[in-house]
């Protein structure tokens, strides 16, 4: 009786194991399922001064907290929607800033007067004639999108 | 002077949910003369239910729907160094808002000087107070953490006192490799004159009012490794004068706080964990007889864990603590010396709710409280001590649409 008892108790533990396993697997590729993340380099206007910019520059301007290009020139911020798999591989690979984060960033700005939202485009195609035609613009886009028309610039 | 008010509240009422339901097709940016003009906004409705006391309404053993945010604001960027702001708000909450449209925030913020390193400039106006890490937004349902900010610090008792200020902030931001630091200081007038905020701090008896001072508030926020983890210290100060009404029980006296908040908050992908930890000593000085001179060390803090359970949904969990007198933490003393039951001096609050962001625009929330102690309820929705109740629960339901 001991002994059947405890046989149970085992097989009980390894079937709450394995639904357990399987439950924290289907979670994990639920919050993760684009593991395929693309490869994004930054992008700025062709005639922008700078080829290469720091990574601490990069968050206070896609943190909508630095306004100006080092020649004094406004910048323009363009990105992609909150989940798109562009957005989230860039704020964290390159910003390395996780997308909710950034985005409350923005909220708690705008909402209380002190900043403004990045401009969103809808598509690549948009993102890349945007920054190609706006003085001052940057923002991002998957390594192999990248077109003459812009300038790449590297993180420093 | 009220014409205006009215008007706007009506806008405010009837005219604005039908225009953000339009609002999502259309653009919220508009240029204007070359720069931007953004406009932006939210609309939040809360229902409350609680089986003792009232909160936010009359919602004991009823479900309250006394609570309700409604805000609208613009922006414009001449220049790369200027931004014009304006926010609209209605706040809606029990017996101690009503919820009259008023100026929320209208400021010119000038970035003096920017550049890699970090920039510096000043706001001028009516500023939202840089007080704990919620205050600036505290009536943004979105930017919250939950339903109900922590009562512990960001009281709806006595928002009045650090919600915004008429007056100057000074900022200097420092941006390193390793991190930003982001500091201010700020001269303002709270928005004191009102009948609510005498209440908040001398009751409903005395019939004058306080005379807003220029307060001080200054804030050091780090921000490590992209926002991992944040930590900061805010100091308030103030003191305000009272003016007695006629045949008033208190004379004209005055009040004066140093609070002081340590924040501290770790971010990682799924969790987050955040704790703020307040001193709130108060001072009265020159009421008369019935108010003799005296000090309460008020002290609060609370802890928060919450969980991305999928990318919509969120869960939180709380303990939140408030003392109104540190050195008579179960109010046995103030009891004895007032005959008003002891438990109006702290509360303890669970806290437990989920998130659900159906999209980006528009967010439900789920939330139940079981308090012990009742610190933190306003005297408006609760007029007679005798039928408050020690332990209470507490349910809340809230959905938020924003653009």
């Amino acid at each position: 009786m001991k002994n059947l008892l405890s046989i149970n108790t085992f097989a009980l533990f390894w079937r709450v194991c394995s639904l357990y396993i399987l439950g924290a697997f289907l979670v994990t590729t639920n919050s993760y399922a684009d593991n395929q993340e693309p490869t994004i380099v930054v992008i700025a206007f062709p005639s922008t001064s700078e080829n290469t910019i720091s990574r601490s520059s990069l968050r206070a301007i896609f943190g909508m907290r630095l306004n100006k290009w080092p020649a004094d020139t406004p910048v323009k911020v363009f990105v992609m929607k909150d989940d798109t798999p562009e957005h989230g591989a860039f704020s964290k690979n390159i910003l390395q800033v996780f997308p909710h984060q950034l985005r409350l960033a923005w909220d708690r700005q705008v909402f209380s007067g002190q900043g403004q939202y990045p401009e969103q485009v809808v598509s690549l195609q948009e993102m890349l004639s945007k920054i190609a035609s706006t003085p001052g613009a940057i923002g991002y886009i998957k390594t192999s999108e990248v077109t003459n028309n812009v300038r790449t610039l590297q993180i420093r | 002077m009220y014409a205006p008010f009215k008007f706007a509240k009506t806008v405010v009422e009837r005219f604005v949910p039908c225009a953000l339901l339009l609002w999502t097709t259309f653009a919220h940016a508009i240029n204007l003369m070359g720069s931007e003009l953004q406009l932006h906004g939210f609309l939040t409705q809360g229902l409350v239910t609680t089986s003792d006391n009232n909160f936010l309404g009359q919602s004991n053993k009823k479900a309250s729907t006394d609570f309700r945010e409604i805000g609208l604001n613009a922006s414009l960027r001449p220049t790369s160094d200027l931004q014009l702001s304006a926010g609209l708000l209605s706040h809606k909450a029990g017996g101690t808002d009503n919820g009259e449209v008023r100026l929320d925030y209208g400021l010119v913020d000038w970035t003096v000087s920017s550049n890699e390193q970090g920039r510096s400039g000043i706001r001028l106006g009516r500023v939202k107070n840089s007080y704990g890490l919620y205050n600036k937004t505290r009536d943004v349902a979105f930017t919250r953490p939950s339903v109900l900010l922590p009562q512990s610090i960001y009281f709806e008792r006595t928002r009045n006192l650090t919600v915004a200020g008429d007056g100057v902030e000074f900022y200097l931001d420092r941006n390193y490799e390793a991190g930003n630091l982001f500091v201010t200081f700020a001269l303002g007038k709270p928005q004191l004159g009102s009948e609510a905020s005498k209440v908040a701090l001398v009751g409903l008896v005395p019939n004058g009012r306080f005379e807003p001072k220029v307060a001080q508030i200054s804030q050091v926020m780090y921000e490590g490794d992209g926002g991992k983890y944040r930590l900061g210290y805010t100091v308030l100060r103030f003191d305000t004068p009272y003016k007695p009404g006629v045949k008033d029980v208190l004379q004209a006296g005055q009040l004066k706080s140093m609070v002081q908040i340590f924040s501290a908050q770790y971010n990682a992908e799924n969790w987050s964990l955040t704790s703020e930890y307040a001193l709130r000593p108060i001072s009265s000085r020159n009421f008369g007889p019935n108010s003799p001179d005296a000090t309460t060390r008020g002290q609060s803090y609370y802890i928060q864990g919450s969980y991305r359970l999928a990318p919509k949904w969120e869960a939180i969990l709380r303990y939140d603590v408030l003392y109104t007198d540190r050195d008579d933490r179960d109010g046995q003393a103030y009891a004895a010396a007032t005959r008003r039951p002891g438990f109006t001096r702290f509360s303890k609050d669970w806290t437990a709710g989920v998130r659900f962001d159906l999209t980006p625009e528009l967010m439900l929330r789920a939330e139940y409280h079981r308090i012990d102690g009742t610190a933190y309820l306003p005297v408006q929705d609760n007029p007679d001590p005798r039928a408050l109740e020690r332990r209470w629960d507490m349910f809340m339901l809230l959905g938020s649409f924003r653009f």
